[in-house]
């Protein structure tokens, strides 16, 4: 192929993938900041998370949903970053929650300790529940993106939310009851 | 709790944003290898092409330069080029090349002059000083004894041909300096002179006159050992050759007559 040819693909597709990366960048680094409450680690989920969808997207960036595609990218990073840790797997992702919801020392400044209760009540939820909600009240995505995310129906993920605010009520009731 | 208080909880959270130097770096550096891959995309899988490509450049700028005149962008290019020549000339052919040197020096100089670039004058005219120095250097180290006498005489030739050159363009009002080619000239023609006199049969007198001639070369007088030698030596050959010339136009009235 012409270099020169060669390079202006490769100019327009970095101008595409900018866009996606300006657009995703604040709402993935959240959600991994969520579940892992660690600014570096977040970061470095983050970065591979990008660089991991920058090299497909090179491939091929005819890709529907590649947003969804970075969302699946983060989400088993995450995954990974606690198996790496020896904590206790989650089989299946689904249904179980991620443990170590309690931030390090050194973290517990970056948020506010409002924040982070109603970091921690979230994260105490199974997986799926904290994404649709993360994906649907924090990131904006309407139902249908969320839904090619998760590889659900519509109908099936609106269903996933009903139920993940209603565990989040739960959550948050029994820290009330707690605290009284 | 209602739905909406929880929703509204959960909204509280977006404050939560990424570091906005780190959004920027991480963004450079998941590019920058692109710059570096198209960069060497060109010369690594296309060698012949790029190859190609850069001898085409190159011998194109080299002829570009060919015709361009001190103080022009690409005249050092035409520089470089004649230095690198300047490594394949034998030592003996040096005089002949420094004169041809010399000469594009001049020829660029009367472009110049012709077409009034006044700012680039004084460089053309260091030029022309510069070779014509060089002339002169690889002139005096002509051992008139180990060259062809043939070769030398060329070389005298051209010389004086370019000091011509030099005295026309003096003559426009262009200040030029250069003023030991012409010694330089002279003291080779010389040298020439009494190497060929020395390999002659001299009479005693014509001896002691060379004699004279070797001490006033010496003492760099070399327009006295010219005029010496026209006076001497020269003269008695012209007085020869008259001689004969007469004795050949004798025979041949002879010859019509029988």
């Amino acid at each position: 192929m012409c270099p020169t040819l060669a390079k202006s693909f490769m100019g327009n597709k970095q101008k595409k993938f900018s866009k996606i990366y300006d657009q995703y960048i604040e709402k993935i680094y959240r959600f991994v900041f969520l579940k892992v409450s660690s600014q570096e680690i977040a970061q470095d989920i983050c970065s591979e998370t990008f660089l991991k969808g920058w090299q497909v997207y090179k491939k091929n960036n005819k890709i529907k949903n590649f947003s969804a595609f970075l969302y699946r990218i983060a989400r088993n990073l995450v995954i990974d970053h606690y198996r790496q840790k020896g904590k206790k797997q989650f089989i299946p992702l689904e249904s179980v929650a991620i443990l170590d919801t309690n931030p390090g020392l050194e973290e517990k400044a970056i948020i506010s300790s409002d924040l982070e209760e109603i970091r921690a009540n979230l994260v105490n939820l199974k997986d799926d529940y904290q994404n649709v909600i993360i994906w649907h009240y924090l990131d904006d995505l309407p139902i249908q993106k969320v839904a090619e995310i998760m590889e659900k129906s519509e109908g099936a993920t609106r269903v996933v939310l009903h139920r993940a605010l209603t565990a989040l009520k739960q959550e948050i009731s029994k820290k009330d009851i707690k605290q009284a | 709790m209602t739905e909406k208080n929880i929703v509204n909880q959960i909204k509280q959270l977006k404050q939560i944003k990424p570091q906005k130097d780190w959004v920027f770096s991480l963004k450079t550096d998941l590019f920058k290898d692109e710059a570096k891959e198209s960069f060497v995309f060109f010369p690594l899988f296309k060698p012949a092409l790029a190859c190609l490509t850069m001898f085409t450049l190159f011998f194109g700028l080299f002829g570009f330069a060919q015709t361009s005149v001190p103080g022009d962008f690409l005249y050092p290019v035409k520089k470089i080029a004649e230095k690198g020549q300047l490594a394949f000339v034998s030592q003996e052919n040096r005089p002949q090349n420094s004169l041809a040197m010399a000469d594009r020096r001049l020829e660029e100089l009367i472009k110049i002059v012709e077409s009034n670039q006044v700012k680039n004058l004084a460089t053309a005219i260091n030029e022309v000083e510069s070779s014509v120095s060089e002339v002169a250097k690889n002139i005096s180290r002509i051992e008139a004894t180990s060259s062809s006498p043939i070769a030398i005489k060329n070389i005298v030739d051209k010389t004086k041909k370019l000091e011509f050159r030099i005295e026309e363009i003096r003559a426009l009002g262009v200040v030029i300096g250069g003023e030991e080619l012409q010694e330089v000239s002279a003291g080779l023609e010389v040298k020439v002179l009494l190497s060929d006199l020395e390999n002659r049969t001299l009479t005693e007198e014509e001896e002691q006159v060379l004699d004279q001639m070797k001490k006033l070369a010496e003492e760099k007088e070399y327009q006295k050992v010219l005029e010496l030698f026209f006076s001497e030596f020269d003269k008695k050959e012209e007085i020869k050759q008259d001689i004969e010339q007469e004795q050949e136009e004798e025979e041949e009235t002879q010859e019509i007559e029988e």
